[in-house]
């Protein structure tokens, strides 16, 4: 199941940095139709105001575009975000393909830690494959709450127990941008 | 003493409908698109966008400042083409897609158009029929999983729609506000220096 895919049918998978406009462009297709097509997130918060100050990867099914992640850099970890995987391609590993090209682009820069924010029905997932809490289960328990997850960069260098205040790390990025500095890089 | 005011406050969404005239209302358009034809429809992307984007006008539909509506336009000489008409759905059981139609419809007549002509979902027949357009004949094709009509919707003229006749300096306005002084027209003040750079002769070495 955490196989990650070669070939879907005969058709090559291929995971790509967006370089050109057209692979932007690619990124945002696959992220409108997965949360705004299907989960219904209006547009303003789907397109935050990041997607210029990031990196995306884009996964292909041969040279049809199928997934893709946003990546954010911090001085203290990567942050992979707005991960999407259009549906009929879903079940192939498609999403950990991605993950695994933002870890191999995190370690290529030097950056040791992954930090994602994710939603509590998926935390066991994430745990499956080498993420863990932030911060211990009872202090961000409710039924919406987001959970922050890390991750070591090289799984073989496990990360230190604490690492980031769950208040810092949970700002809301309007306010992340309302200073001008992204301020979870400094308190951090 | 204070005065009571009691006033039914007003739920009905404030629609707003422009040219997609800036790259984060293109993208805007797009992503309405992506959601419903990508998300919804299971359309491969490169079907969706078909290499047509970059010769096309797109109109964009806010409701209360989301955006919730798109429009493509492609301009051949007898008829004006509507495509890639979404609306999200969200926004969807308001009635809106009957006012960026109307919306589109009036933009092609003042850009002179007569005629209207768009690939219709079948299903959606009956709803078009109730804004004017017609079969083109009983041809019956398919695309990308869907099966299509050709329908067309005469356009009534229109006074000041543009024509050679047009002040050319109304013919550079924003096109969906040709009434309104451009700004072109507000560069006039500045007079006509001619600025040309001299030329540079290049060192052929």
């Amino acid at each position: 199941m955490s196989t990650i895919p070669q070939s879907i049918d005969g058709e090559a998978v291929t995971t790509r940095l967006a370089m050109r406009m057209e692979d932007s462009m690619q990124a945002f297709a696959v992220r409108a139709a997965c949360f705004i097509g299907e989960l219904d997130v209006p547009y303003s918060e789907e397109f935050d105001g990041h997607d210029f100050g990031a990196t995306h990867i884009i996964a292909y099914v041969g040279d049809e575009p199928v997934g893709a992640l946003r990546v954010r850099w911090f001085q203290s970890f990567a942050m992979p975000e707005r991960l999407a995987v259009i549906q009929r391609f879903r079940g192939h590993g498609i999403g950990q393909l991605l993950i695994e090209r933002c870890r191999m682009l995190a370690e290529s820069r030097g950056s040791n830690m992954l930090y994602a924010q994710v939603l509590p029905t998926d935390v066991k997932y994430w745990e499956k494959t080498g993420w863990r809490r932030l911060i211990a289960e009872e202090a961000s328990s409710g039924a919406k709450r987001i959970v922050a997850m890390v991750r070591p960069v090289d799984p073989s260098k496990p990360l230190p127990a604490a690492e980031a205040p769950e208040s810092i790390a949970l700002r809301r990025e309007a306010e992340l941008d309302a200073s001008g500095l992204p301020l979870g890089v400094v308190s951090n | 003493m204070t005065v009571q005011m009691t006033m039914a406050p007003n739920l009905a969404p404030v629609v707003t409908i422009k040219l997609a005239a800036t790259s984060d209302e293109l993208l805007q358009s797009f992503a309405l698109r992506a959601a419903v034809f990508m998300g919804e429809q299971q359309c491969p992307y490169d079907e969706e966008f078909d290499g047509n984007d970059y010769t096309a006008t797109h109109v964009i539909m806010y409701v209360d400042g989301e955006p919730a509506g798109t429009m493509r336009l492609r301009w051949f000489q007898s008829f004006c083409k509507f495509e890639r008409c979404v609306v999200l759905r969200r926004y969807r059981g308001l009635g809106i897609h009957h006012e960026i139609n109307a919306w589109c419809k009036e933009f092609a007549r003042r850009k002179g158009y007569a005629r209207a002509y768009l690939h219709l979902q079948k299903r959606h027949m009956p709803m078009m029929e109730k804004e004017g357009f017609r079969r083109v004949d009983d041809r019956v094709f398919n695309f990308s999983d869907h099966e299509y009509y050709a329908v067309y919707c005469d356009l009534a003229p229109v006074e000041g729609a543009v024509a050679l006749d047009t002040p050319p300096m109304v013919v550079n306005r924003p096109e969906d506000r040709m009434d309104i002084e451009g700004i072109l027209e507000k560069s006039a003040a500045r007079g006509a220096s001619n600025p040309h750079a001299p030329r540079v002769e290049r060192l052929t070495n």
